[in-house]
């Protein structure tokens, strides 16, 4: 027990730098999801209004989307089960991963754990168990917070029993990916690529809950954030999920404890490899902006391109029609079937060029805010005092986060389209991949330059892209769902080109969104000028 | 060493909201000098140089490197300068020997047979990722890069705290070599015999303010010499005498003496002390320590009495 001496002492430690970031994680999951629970009686009160989302729900590209609906007998709380778990359960991952990740590997860069290993009587383990508190305290007060929120939303049909479960299993699958993510700090000896490993890890187990779903969901089983899905929450109430996912957590404790035992302090299982020494590329800050980011963008962009292929490959289950009685064919005829099938699936096509534009602006804006961690890190001191100005420095940055997010883009559409094409009797056209492209572009400029702005002005106030590109990706992709006002839906930039391809792209809102972009971008460099380069 | 000024600081000033860095940091350094930035950790050294580099921006007073704004001509004045900060960091994906690379090409220079005579003499496995070296080899890399760009001024920022022996005996010379061609050297530390080593003129920086600027001679005025002395003699009559401090007798007989003595007043104590048949003597010039911790102390005392 030696080897975990003096674990609770770095748990307090850590919990005093990672407070406030756990806090508002914690308000924003639990709150949101409590605040839908309790406007859910208004928006689906009625069994007219339960049976008529029913319907949306049952389609496949909602299926691939939520997961399946394992009953008939539908009502208000079961609607609210299917349409919160695999959502949540991702935010949930996350806020996990993020905070493995800063108290594994980003305190070891930090030399905080050399210092408190080597330098004082603390436990060779004690830093992992400690991580392995933090999680275990954080999903904790998630799933008091939430259960005691859902219990006093008093939702219609919702019951005790069912409210606790849905709290728990959220928790455990948090829980047991950030886990899970401890193995992987193991591994590799830096916080960037953990976190590639975590999201490749998590994408794949994302990936196949969405295939067998739209397939058989018997083999939805064999992924372990499928699992969240088998808890039937409100209909079975099955609890063996949650036993699985809190093995499965304790199983990667017990690795990543054996791993840890085979490495030395700043190294990762698998070693570090030499290289060359000399260089004829590397000329500048672009170049070297390239070199850092090569692999993880190509990452990028090839899960993105398998996301795609992966969703274009359900096209055929998700172009049929819901409500396919002879009536309507024989009203519609084989033409206007088509065309029906067709709008159905350029719809989900368009809620797909959501998901990607979410998932390109994460891409190129971690590239971007790069800029402003190297400069804390202290990597930019020696660059910054060659003679090459500060705006080329950001605008190296920009550039590669902005181009990134656009390749990323354009290849999950691509890959969509080719996926989809291999599998619908009747293909689509490419025009309409192009539009939805066009239509996000200004969006990632957007964005772009949002964060601009934030590293030019106010660095430490960066993170608020990420609530701005969150808040966007749930108004639009949610908002219809729990019924917000049209004045809330508008703040979305999403929402302005959400009927895009089926109708053509308004060119007002890509005025004032480039506008404002422009004028972001503008700001952010003036910024970056004029303020002091720290550490 | 010549008129041209390379380096001036007027005035300086720098806060950090209401933590004032920097209250008056007034330096020069001319074309062929070595000029050491002495103080304690904390007194400003980083924080003048960052200024310096137009890394931070002053708050007051002005500061100019070639005669160009360091702020405004920022761009302009790294063309022809070389900065090695204090604590090293390096991009961990990159090797030693592509990082050297890179800042060579970012200055518009190449990787010579200079810069290999460097890794070589320096003994840096250029092939090693950058995250496996130490502090120590890490500094190497960014002292590599410096000494094989060719620039009129050189800034190292504690350059080297984490050498052994042995590199910064090589560290010196270079600095020699680099004085030799006329290059213009601004060096902080807080090691105090590395600054006698190797500079020209020397600046003391304490809590914001340059309290002293000077050749090291000039400043041994204000410092007392250590003398050792035994007489046939006794030596009562040193404690009467100016400008004798901290005197101690080892024998009896009062004929074996240690003090320490105002430079001014050497000539009257000399002949003092020759009057008493001098045995042995030795006498020790101040060690920039002595003068470092008279300053502090004395200002601290002054401090004390308020």
């Amino acid at each position: 027990m030696t080897q975990y001496t003096q674990t609770f002492t770095l748990l307090k430690a850590n919990l005093k730098r990672d407070w406030l970031k756990m806090t508002i994680w914690l308000i924003v999951l639990v709150g949101m999801f409590v605040a839908v629970a309790a406007k859910f009686k208004s928006i689906y009160g009625t069994t007219k209004q339960v049976s008529a989302i029913a319907q949306t729900l049952k389609s496949q590209a909602m299926v691939s989307l939520f997961g399946p609906l394992t009953t008939n007998h539908l009502n208000t709380a079961i609607i609210f089960a299917v349409e919160m778990m695999v959502f949540w359960g991702i935010f949930i991952v996350i806020f996990n991963f993020s905070l493995s990740v800063g108290i594994t590997r980003g305190q070891e860069e930090s030399g905080l754990t050399e210092m408190v290993l080597g330098g004082h009587p603390v436990g060779r383990l004690a830093p992992l168990a400690a991580a392995c508190l933090e999680l275990v305290i954080a999903n904790s007060v998630f799933v008091i917070a939430t259960g005691a929120g859902m219990m006093a939303a008093n939702m219609p049909e919702s019951d005790e029993n069912g409210n606790w479960l849905f709290a728990i299993t959220l928790g455990a699958v948090g829980l047991s990916f950030g886990l899970i993510s401890l193995i992987f700090a193991q591994l590799v000896a830096d916080s960037h690529n953990v976190t590639i490993y975590n999201y490749a890890f998590f994408g794949i187990t994302y990936l196949v809950r969405m295939m067998t779903d739209v397939s058989n969901p018997d083999y939805t089983w064999l992924s372990p954030f499928g699992w969240i899905e088998k808890a039937d929450i409100y209909t079975k109430n099955n609890w063996l999920p949650v036993i699985l996912l809190l093995g499965l957590g304790i199983i990667g404790f017990a690795v990543a404890v054996l791993l840890n035992g085979n490495r030395d302090i700043d190294s990762g299982i698998i070693q570090v490899r030499g290289g060359k020494r000399t260089s004829r590329f590397l000329r500048g800050s672009g170049t070297l902006l390239f070199w850092n980011q090569k692999t993880s963008s190509l990452f990028w962009i090839i899960g993105m391109a398998v996301l795609g292929a992966s969703y274009g490959s359900v096209f055929n289950s998700i172009s049929k029609i819901a409500n396919d009685s002879p009536v309507v064919r024989q009203v519609l005829g084989q033409n206007g079937m088509r065309h029906l099938e067709q709008n159905q699936i350029l719809s989900f096509v368009s809620i797909l060029g959501v998901i990607f534009s979410v998932l390109a602006v994460v891409g190129g804006a971690m590239v971007t805010s790069h800029l402003y961690t190297e400069e804390r890190q202290g990597y930019l001191q020696i660059i910054s005092t060659k003679p090459q100005s500060r705006s080329k420095l950001l605008a190296a940055y920009m550039a590669y986060g902005f181009v990134l997010s656009v390749i990323i883009l354009f290849a999950a559409l691509i890959a969509t389209m080719e996926a989809g094409n291999s599998v619908l009797r009747q293909p689509l056209a490419f025009k309409y991949f192009w539009q939805i492209f066009i239509a996000m572009l200004p969006i990632l400029a957007l964005f772009t330059g949002i964060l601009v702005a934030l590293i030019g002005f106010v660095p430490k106030w960066r993170a608020a892209v990420w609530v701005a590109l969150g808040g966007s990706f749930v108004i639009s992709y949610f908002g219809r769902l729990i019924d917000l006002p049209a004045w809330a839906m508008k703040l979305s930039p999403f929402y302005w080109f959400r009927k895009v391809p089926l109708e053509h792209i308004d060119v007002v809102p890509v005025t004032w969104m480039t506008g404002i972009a422009l004028v972001m971008l503008v700001l952010g460099f003036v910024g970056y000028n004029r303020r002091d380069i720290e550490s | 060493m010549d008129d041209e000024i390379i380096l001036e600081t007027k005035n300086l000033k720098k806060s950090f909201g209401k933590f004032q860095a920097l209250r008056n940091v007034n330096l020069k350094l001319h074309k062929g000098e070595v000029l050491g930035f002495i103080g304690p950790n904390g007194a400003g050294k980083s924080t003048t140089i960052r200024v310096i580099l137009g890394l931070i921006k002053a708050t007051g007073g002005s500061a100019a490197v070639f005669g160009k704004d360091v702020w405004k001509d920022s761009v302009a004045v790294h063309k022809n300068l070389s900065y090695v900060p204090g604590d090293v960091y390096l991009w961990p994906n990159l090797t030693g020997g592509q990082t050297i690379d890179l800042l060579l090409h970012m200055s518009g220079q190449k990787h010579t047979t200079k810069t290999d005579d460097l890794i070589k003499e320096f003994k840096l496995d250029t092939s090693k990722k950058n995250r496996t070296y130490s502090k120590g080899n890490r500094q190497k890399v960014a002292l590599i890069a410096a000494f094989s760009t060719a620039v009129s001024l050189y800034i190292f920022d504690e350059p080297t705290s984490g050498l052994d022996p042995l590199n910064e005996v090589i560290f010196q010379h270079h600095i020699a070599e680099l004085k030799k061609n006329g290059k213009s050297i601004l060096l902080s530390s807080h090691i105090l015999s590395e600054v006698e080593k190797m500079c020209d003129t020397i600046a003391i920086i304490r809590e914001g303010n340059v309290i002293e600027t000077g050749s090291l001679e000039s400043m041994q005025h204000l410092t007392r010499n250590t003398v050792a002395v035994r007489t046939k003699e006794p030596l009562d009559e040193l404690q009467k005498i100016d400008g004798v401090y901290q005197l101690k007798f080892s024998d009896s007989a009062r004929t074996t003496a240690e003090f320490s003595a105002d430079s001014d007043q050497i000539g009257n104590i000399m002949t003092l002390l020759s009057a008493k048949i001098i045995l042995q003597l030795k006498t020790t010039p101040p060690t920039l320590e002595d003068l470092f911790l008279r300053y502090y102390q004395s200002a601290d005392e002054q401090k004390g009495g308020e």
